[in-house]
This record gives C-alpha cells, sequence and structure tokens, in this order.
C-alpha cells in the first residue's frame, strides 16, 4: 500500500471581519479499510481546444466501485478563460484561470443514465488542464493485437 | 476586494519510485476577472442519520444556503465529512442534482467549482442511517 495525502489549506485575511485560516488534511484510502492506501495514481496534461465537451477521465469498468480521487487544474493564464467540468452531461462548476478542484470519484457503472466520465470544454480559448487521478485494482486491457 | 487562497498540497513518498509533490495556489476570483470574491456563506455544520437522497446546498431557495449564488459564475464549494473512517466502509455519496459524483468517506473533504442554477442542487446519500456530520461552505461572488 501506499501513503497519500490530500491537504486543503483556505485562508483570507479580508474575506470577513476576522480572518478565515482552515487546514484539513485526509489520507487517500481504498474503500473497506481502516487504513489501506490507494497504490495507484494516473498523471495527465492535455491541451483542451474550444468547441467540444472532452471526456477527460473516462468511465471504465477497471475503475469501477472502489475509492478514487480526483485532482483537475486549470494551466490557463487568461482569466477569462475557463473549463466547465461535468459528469455524465451535469455540469459541475468552472475552473478559471489557475483554479483546481480536488473531489471523490465513484465511477459507477451501474448509474441511471450510465456515463460517469468526467467531462471538460474549454471556453475562451485552449488551455492546458493537468489531472491526477488516485485509484486501486484497475487491471490493463489485453492488447488486441497479442 | 477580497484576496482568498486555496491551496492543495499531494504528497506521497511511495506511490511512485520517486516522491510526489503536488502543490498549487489557487486565488478565488470572480468570473472572467483578477478581482477577489467577496462573499461567502461562511462554514456550516449539520448533523443528519438519514440514508435517503437529501439536498444539502439548494440552490435559489430563498433561506437557503445557497440562496445568493449566481449561476454560471465563479462559486468555489468546500465539503468535508467530519466522521470518523472507522472501518471504511461508510460514507456520503455526493451528487450534483441526481448525478453522483463520488464519496467523501469518514474525515474526506472536496473542494469544487459550483455552476449553481435552477435546480442545480447539491445533494447527499448517505450509505446507512449512522449520524453523520458535514462541514460546508460556499466561496462566490
Amino acid at each position: 500500500m501506499a501513503t497519500t495525502t490530500a491537504t486543503l489549506t483556505l485562508t483570507s485575511a479580508d474575506l470577513l471581519g476576522d480572518a478565515l485560516s482552515l487546514s484539513q488534511t485526509m489520507s487517500l484510502y481504498q474503500h473497506g479499510t481502516t487504513a489501506t492506501g490507494l497504490d495507484e495514481v494516473t498523471l495527465s496534461r492535455h491541451n483542451i481546444p474550444t468547441g467540444t465537451n472532452f471526456d477527460l477521465i473516462p468511465e471504465s469498468a477497471a475503475l469501477s466501485e472502489d475509492a478514487s480521487y480526483v485532482y483537475i487544474i486549470n494551466k490557463a493564464t487568461n482569466a477569462a478563460h475557463y473549463i466547465i467540468i461535468s459528469i455524465n452531461s451535469e455540469p459541475i462548476g468552472r475552473l478559471y484561470a489557475g483554479d483546481w478542484l480536488f473531489m471523490p470519484w465513484d465511477c459507477d457503472l451501474t448509474a441511471a443514465a450510465n456515463d460517469s466520465s468526467l467531462e471538460c470544454e474549454a471556453v475562451g480559448g485552449e488551455q492546458i488542464v493537468e489531472y491526477a487521478l488516485f485509484h486501486n485494482g484497475e487491471t490493463l486491457a489485453t492488447a488486441s493485437d497479442s | 476586494m477580497a484576496t482568498t487562497t486555496a491551496t492543495i498540497t499531494l504528497a506521497s513518498t511511495d506511490i511512485m519510485d520517486n516522491n510526489m509533490s503536488i502543490s498549487n495556489t489557487a486565488t478565488l476570483t470572480t468570473a472572467g476577472t483578477d478581482t477577489g470574491i467577496t462573499k461567502t456563506t461562511g462554514i456550516s455544520r449539520r448533523t443528519f442519520a438519514t440514508n435517503s437522497n437529501t439536498i444539502l446546498l439548494d440552490f435559489g431557495l430563498t433561506s437557503g444556503i445557497a440562496e445568493n449564488v449566481t449561476a454560471d459564475k465563479s462559486a468555489k464549494v468546500y465539503i468535508r465529512n467530519v466522521n470518523d473512517r472507522g472501518d471504511g466502509t461508510k460514507y456520503v455519496n455526493i451528487l450534483i442534482v441526481d448525478k453522483e459524483i463520488g464519496r467523501l468517506y469518514g474525515g474526506d473533504w472536496m473542494f469544487i467549482p459550483y455552476s449553481g442554477g435552477s435546480g442545480k442542487d447539491i445533494e447527499f446519500t448517505a450509505s446507512d442511517t449512522t449520524e453523520t456530520t458535514l462541514e460546508y461552505a460556499i466561496f462566490y461572488e
């Protein structure tokens, strides 16, 4: 097993009357275990052109029904550009230039209107998106020409 | 304007051959600008004991925590399952409307952008009726 942690730090000196300072750290564990870490990671970087909603992280039987976590960042520098992140055609939100998200992902192939792929669409211009998918138990597909 | 930052650090010494360390800071700005967002619901904490599908953030509800979030602007949502992890089989499914996003086990947190819109509520369904405490906040323009 591997040990992977994700730490969020939210700070602001002037959003509220008092300073905001929040920090939370979690470990990325497998489903049904008390402290067994996820063993697999996929790191990726893509140029996303405008005009098409793409599958950024396609659903897969190899990824289904275990704990998975996704980190996505929009590397754009133009403040007017953003990426729409959706799941099952339902927009979650917009990642503007420099924004990131971290969330659990349930690749559930039995879901209603079945498509749990994470989708992305660039608006305003081509943008670079990086992501990390932390998961477990993925079995690679047999090569079609083997 | 206010300056609010969200930093993520992902770290592991053994998930790959070399140490993995990813760290990035986002400054929370209004849509399409470099101007900092100025509004937040503040951090709320609620305890539930149901495994029924439940609305956590009710977009557009006049008295709800998401009342002033404007659709298709710049908003961020933080949610944390405050429970202990236990045996790792108890979790809260987080949904956008009826589309499942993923499972927050005890101690897990998430930080996502939120488009909102009519009926675009953020909901949850717990894996059982064990008492569950969620902490959450919206940062918006």
